[in-house]
């Protein structure tokens, strides 16, 4: 059993930074708890979040979409706006995180501080740009989602509490693809790769390739990136996609566990990397579908 | 022997789907199980497991556990004599070596018995296992098959067994065996083509989602009580008194409902350790396993390196078949003898040919125990079969399908190798009295489309199929057996009491339809006990494909009795011929006129004739007849990444004569659903210190509702003569051929032969590219 | 700490430890009648044996905190007994011999409580797939899932029959 000294429950954002920073001793913030009761930390007590206000998922007049920490996995996967966002990408990533009675109240934010390098929303938000925000006792504080992961299981938080998620509405528009590969249906992800396209006409505009467990953390292909960003879509052909594919694989850094080798993964990324580029540029371009995000649960 | 086959009587209450007895009550989650109802005054166990893979547990000092408020007792080795013993929950005289004491004075895997602790909360019994001095000597841990064959320094058991099984003392072999009919060698070198082979079988776990858990006090007169979720009451009365030394008479051992057993609560996981707390404190003792414990100190399916070799004419006709296993029993010798001998046993027979010759190398590691789990050693043998024939088949340009059309078991067939190996001793010769196998392959090719593989689903996937053969048994020839109480009460109700173990497989419902059918009343009317060792007969327990087999004829035979009682009394009644009594619907006549409801004749039983209409009858049967299997699979392989997308599963089964076919379905595509995890992505990852690398559900993969493929499931109907309504077993056999039968087809889909499963995306992948270079 | 809940229906006041699941709470007592048709199987919320509904959505109770059912609903198939939907649902398991060991069969009932009382409310009928999803947190050792989905599609499609009885009635 968790050997917890208290289980303090906040009501506002400044509240729960407050019984966080009030002590004594150590304290972990908690939301749906689904992961952390599984390896309970060691600590005193827990200051719970659901009740601080942080559970919204809204879309700012300007097309922005932001996401309360505390929204739950299947409040992602579910809602219309998080569903018509980049094609779905943050919603499909949550439908796939754990199981239905898993994603009633695990969060975005557990999922994000935890920090897992297999953390499952990470890729498609590390794809889509987004924004963290932070808030203290007396100050708030955004930083780009790739800022946020320090290592594994560690964040930039430091008792800070996340408050929510904003993604551009530009970041809305592009043309996104992923796809986790798993040992059985329901599965910690082997390898995950996210791939997000901003198409302006005849040419790719932002590029994102985020990949997930095949890193300490959660991280994007930035060379890999460079390859396609910018550049004519008629020039990237197949050769140049699977360079691309390459450098992202070669830019990756997996370990070997007993799940996978990191040689299995550092080829998946290569091999997931080069089939969603090409299905975000058919899906661009309205080109026959390639073989992308697709297979399914076997 | 009884005829089992012609002996039907009144309407039809076998071979029809009939509600399952207690599935309302299990639907409405009334309290039933083991540790649904806790004894007032119920202390809570937990074990102190061991760190060390291989120690010598020197010293434990609970003084500082027992200081704490709510903490009881706490036992370990220098408390409990040391009366060695297996575990394996077998018929006496148990064929599994006796390496095991109650509390070890040397720790032989990691989670092995250090200590125990009961306390007043299962918190506070957490909390003490921290407060619990243990001084080690730490022993090299011997992790690796080979390695504990190469070694006679370190030794996992020092001591030799005294009934001489295990070569303790001497060696880290737990098990030997060495039958041959023919001549292999000779013959192998008389063939056109010799195809050798190399397999290897995982560790996997049974995961019945109800844990071990067991609770046991003392009764008011003192004597030993165990409820526990068992397989095996019997075997447990027998082995608890034996080793807390008690008598027989003063233990009472009551299974309750019992979810999910298939195999791994055959074992005496933890009965032993409740039973010796509850003695020690005179107070209820409970403990339940948690999925960690499950994983690293129940029982696993063993591991196992398989070397097939064949001899095989142009023609396809198989001369010569060689097995080689060695495996892994783990710390612990449970069913390393009998699980080895299944693996040829049940197996080989499939392809009879003159020379057959079997090796078994069981050895015992620093790893989790292996023992029972449902298809006891055939699903290894039986991937290694099967793959191999598909690899024959390839040297020999055959079709496989011909190849094992040509070469399978037929009725009339003898099977010489049963007469050798039989459960750790010599064994019977078996015959081949009913088999469905050639129409199980035929509707198992139409059903799957074998003649016309469908075109893959995506340019990026590429498609097989593929097909295994499997057989199995009904029971242990000459060993298993089973009794039956039955009872009429006087509303013409009856009283079913039996050892058979309904673990969820739905015993019950079927033995109370075979009651029912024997004297002509609804199945409604059967009351059935399973099982309390004080109210029901004799049975071994649920294992080994035996229960509808072996204790439906002891049930059979009980009522028959009892008919034969009910007409004598009719009969005086009325002034007819016993004989003549008709028994159906409810009713008993003897022609016009002579009549009464069953409530009737019951009454007047027990008030006129003043006799309580009962009987107990035993049956065993010197047959294990093989119920057969032919399964299938249609694949799709991304050759990219190594994923296999299970698309289509057919399973062809001849179990006999259905008493009740849709659990019948229900056992087949249960039995495929684990085995589908044995193919793709079921395995205990052990690392080289003995430790599990993926102790709980987040990381070992059982398949859930998304992983399952289209099921087609196909009955087969036989009638088997020995078998009460023409029944054999349908619980094992569909577990043996899907793994072969998967890996078969990925081989279709993409060429490469998969040695080792179970056949992960990286695994499939690896091959792949290996072919490549 | 004290926790307030309204278990199938009713206020009670737990008294727990800050750290203790829903589950051990539920099941484990001293707080009595003890649940105990919520099971524990794994206690990493994958086995789905300890489903719950809180506040009428399933929860695995095992990785749910008991301090987070403070102040909301906690439903389990004891409260659920007599409900319409659920009789036809344990009625179709039963019919269906869906129902083996019977360990998961109260989480999976409560599972598929939820999924068919969602899509009634939306007037729509899930499809294989969809029950198929609905079952992922509940693993089954014995069927193969197969006779649970078929018995599940069944009360569906019944529901579907009623829903165009009552569309026509009007």
């Amino acid at each position: 059993m968790w050997e917890l000294k208290e289980y303090r429950i906040a009501g506002s954002v400044g509240e729960a930074v407050a019984m966080m920073r009030r002590g004594p001793g150590k304290g972990v913030y908690i939301a749906g708890g689904t992961d952390l009761f599984l390896f309970p930390p060691a600590c005193d007590y827990v200051v719970d979040v659901n009740h601080a206000g942080m559970s919204s998922i809204a879309r700012t007049p300007d097309g922005d979409l932001f996401i309360g920490a505390a929204a739950t996995l299947h409040d992602i996967a579910t809602s219309p706006l998080v569903t018509g966002f980049a094609g779905g990408l943050v919603s499909a990533a949550a439908a796939h995180c754990g199981n239905r009675p898993v994603r009633t109240t695990a969060t975005i934010g557990g999922n994000l501080c935890n920090a897992l390098p297999s953390a499952d929303l990470a890729p498609a938000l590390l794809a889509l740009d987004a924004v963290c925000y932070i808030a203290d006792e007396d100050s708030q504080e955004s930083l780009p989602l790739e800022d946020f992961f320090t290592g594994p299981r560690r964040t930039v938080l430091d008792g800070r509490l996340l408050v929510g998620i904003a993604l551009s509405a530009a970041a809305g528009e592009r043309r996104a693809q992923a796809r986790r590969l798993t040992r059985s249906a329901e599965d910690i992800a082997l390898v995950q790769v996210a791939v997000a396209l901003e198409i302006e006409g005849d040419r790719v505009g932002a590029a994102r390739i985020a990949l997930g467990s095949v890193a300490p953390v959660p991280m994007r292909a930035m060379l890999a990136e460079a390859l396609v960003e910018g550049e004519l879509i008629a020039n990237l052909d197949p050769d140049r996609l699977a360079d691309a594919a390459a450098i992202a694989a070669a830019e990756c850094d997996p370990i070997d566990d007993h799940r996978a080798s990191a040689e299995y993964r550092r080829e998946m990324v290569g091999v997931l990397t080069r089939r969603l580029l090409a299905s975000a540029l058919a899906a661009a371009t309205d080109m026959s579908p390639d073989s992308g995000n697709e297979g399914g649960a076997a | 022997m009884t005829d089992f086959v012609n002996n039907r009587a009144g309407g039809p209450q076998v071979g029809r789907n009939v509600a399952k007895i207690d599935a309302f009550k299990l639907a409405r989650g009334e309290p039933v199980y083991t540790d649904d109802v806790h004894p007032a005054g119920m202390l809570w166990a937990k074990v102190l497991g061991s760190p060390h893979a291989h120690a010598r547990i020197l010293d434990v000092d609970a003084a500082r556990a027992l200081a704490l408020p709510g903490v009881v007792d706490v036992a370990w080795h220098r408390q409990v004599k040391p009366i060695l013993h297996t575990r394996a929950g077998q018929s006496h005289p148990e064929p599994s070596p006796y390496d095991t004491v109650i509390m070890p004075d040397k720790a032989r895997h990691i989670g092995d018995r250090v200590a125990v602790v009961v306390a007043e909360s299962l918190a506070i019994a957490e909390q003490a296992l921290g407060l619990i001095d243990v001084k080690y000597e730490v022993l090299p841990a011997l992790t690796d098959m080979d390695e504990a064959l190469a070694r006679t320094d370190v030794l996992v058991h020092e001591v030799a067994d005294p009934r001489g099984i295990a070569e303790g003392g001497r060696s880290n072999v737990a098990a030997r065996i060495d039958k041959q009919v023919g001549d292999v060698s000779a013959a192998l070198k008389t063939c056109d083509h010799v195809v050798e082979r190399t397999y290897w079988l995982p560790r996997v776990q049974a995961s019945h989602i109800e844990p071990h858990v067991a609770i046991a006090w003392l009764d008011e007169d003192g004597r030993l009580v165990v409820r526990t979720s068992t397989q095996v009451p019997f075997h447990l009365r027998r082995i608890l008194a034996r080793i807390l030394e008690l008598k027989e008479a003063d233990v009472r051992v009551i299974k309750p409902r019992v979810g999910g057993g298939f195999g791994d609560k055959q074992e005496m996981v933890m009965e032993d350790l409740v039973a010796l707390m509850a003695l020690r404190t005179k107070r209820p003792v409970r403990l339940e396993f948690t999925r960690v414990e499950e994983l690293t100190s129940a029982r696993c399916r063993h591991p196992q390196r398989i070397v097939m070799t064949t001899g095989v004419m142009n023609d396809g006709t198989i001369i010569a078949n060689r097995m080689n296993v060695t495996a892994d029993t783990g710390a612990y010798g449970s069913h390393a003898l009998t699980v080895q001998g299944n693996t040829g046993q049940k197996v080989l027979p499939m392809y009879p040919c003159a020379n057959i010759h079997f090796q078994v190398t069981c050895l015992y590691t620093n790893n989790p125990i292996s023992g029972a789990f449902r298809g006891y050693g055939a699903p290894q043998g039986c991937f290694a079969l099967e793959s191999h024939i598909d690899e024959v088949a390839k040297v020999l340009g055959m079709d496989r399908l011909e190849l094992r059309r040509k070469n399978h078991i037929r009725l009339g067939d003898t099977d010489p190798l049963s007469a050798k190996l039989g459960e750790g001793r010599e064994g019977l010769s078996r015959v081949i009295r009913s088999t469905g196998l050639e129409t199980a392959i035929e509707l198992g090719c139409e059903a799957i489309g074998w003649t016309k593989k469908r075109p893959p689903s995506a340019p990026h996937l590429k498609r097989g199929l593929g097909m295994a053969l499997a057989m199995q048994g009904s029971g242990i020839a000459g060993v298993d057996w089973g009794a039956a109480t039955v009872k009429l009460n006087e509303d013409g109700s009856v009283n079913l009491l039996v050892g058979a173990t309904d673990i969820g497989q739905g015993s019950d419902t079927v033995l109370a339809q075979m009651c029912a059918q024997e004297l002509g009343i609804s199945y409604e009317k059967v009351r059935v006990l399973s099982s309390d060792t004080d109210l029901t007969p004799f049975d071994v327990g649920a294992y080994a494909s035996s229960t509808t087999y072996v204790s439906g004829g002891a049930v059979v035979k009980a009522t028959q009795q009892m008919r034969d009682q009910l007409a004598a009394v009719f009969a005086e009644k009325w002034a007819c011929a016993a004989g003549e009594v008709v028994f159906g619907d409810d009713n008993v006549s003897c022609g016009p006129g002579k009549a009464m409801t069953m409530a009737e004749l019951a009454s007047h039983a027990l008030y006129a004739a003043k006799m309580q209409p009962a009987a107990t009858a035993s049956h065993m049967s010197n047959e294990s007849p093989p119920p057969f299997a032919a399964q299938f699979a249609d694949v799709e392989v991304d050759s990219g990444t190594g994923e296999v997308f299970l698309r289509r599963f057919v399973s062809a089964v001849d179990c006999g004569t259905p008493i009740h076919p849709d659990l019948v379905e229900g056992q087949i595509e249960g039995a495929v659903s684990q085995a589908i995890g044995y193919a793709l992505f079921e395995e205990v990852i052990v690392d080289g210190a003995g430790k599990v690398k993926n102790p709980n559900f987040l990381d070992y993969k059982i398949a859930s509702a998304l992983d399952m493929p289209e099921m087609v499931t196909i009955l087969v109907p036989t009638v088997e003569p020995s078998g009460p309504y023409g029944v054999k077993a349908a619980g094992e056999v569909p577990i043996d051929g899907p793994a072969p039968a998967i890996v078969n087809a990925i081989c279709d889909a993409v060429g490469v032969r998969l040695c080792r499963i179970p056949a992960t995306p990286e695994r499939v992948w690896r091959q792949i590219k290996e072919a490549g270079e | 700490m004290k926790i307030a809940v309204k278990l199938n229906g009713r206020n009670r006041e737990w008294e727990a430890a800050p750290g203790a699941t829903l589950l051990s709470v539920l099941r484990d007592g001293p707080q009595e009648p003890r649940m105990t048709s919520v099971k524990r199987g794994c206690e990493t919320g994958d086995c789905g044996a300890c489903t719950v509904l809180l506040d009428g959505q399933p929860v695995n109770s095992c990785v749910v905190a008991a301090a987070r059912a403070h102040g909301h609903a906690v439903t389990t198939i004891e409260g659920l007994l007599g409900d319409p939907l659920m009789t036809m649902l344990q009625a179709a398991l039963v019919e269906h011999a869906a129902v083996q060991c019977g360990y998961c069969s109260p989480g999976m009932l409560v599972s598929l409580y939820h999924l068919l009382r969602e899509c009634r409310a939306a007037g729509t009928t899930p499809d294989d797939h969809a029950i198929r999803e609905a079952l992922t947190g509940n693993l089954c050792r014995c069927t193969g899932y197969v006779k649970p989905v078929a018995a599940a599609a069944a009360v569906a499609a019944a529901l579907a029959a009623m829903r165009s009885t009552e569309a026509g009635a009007r």
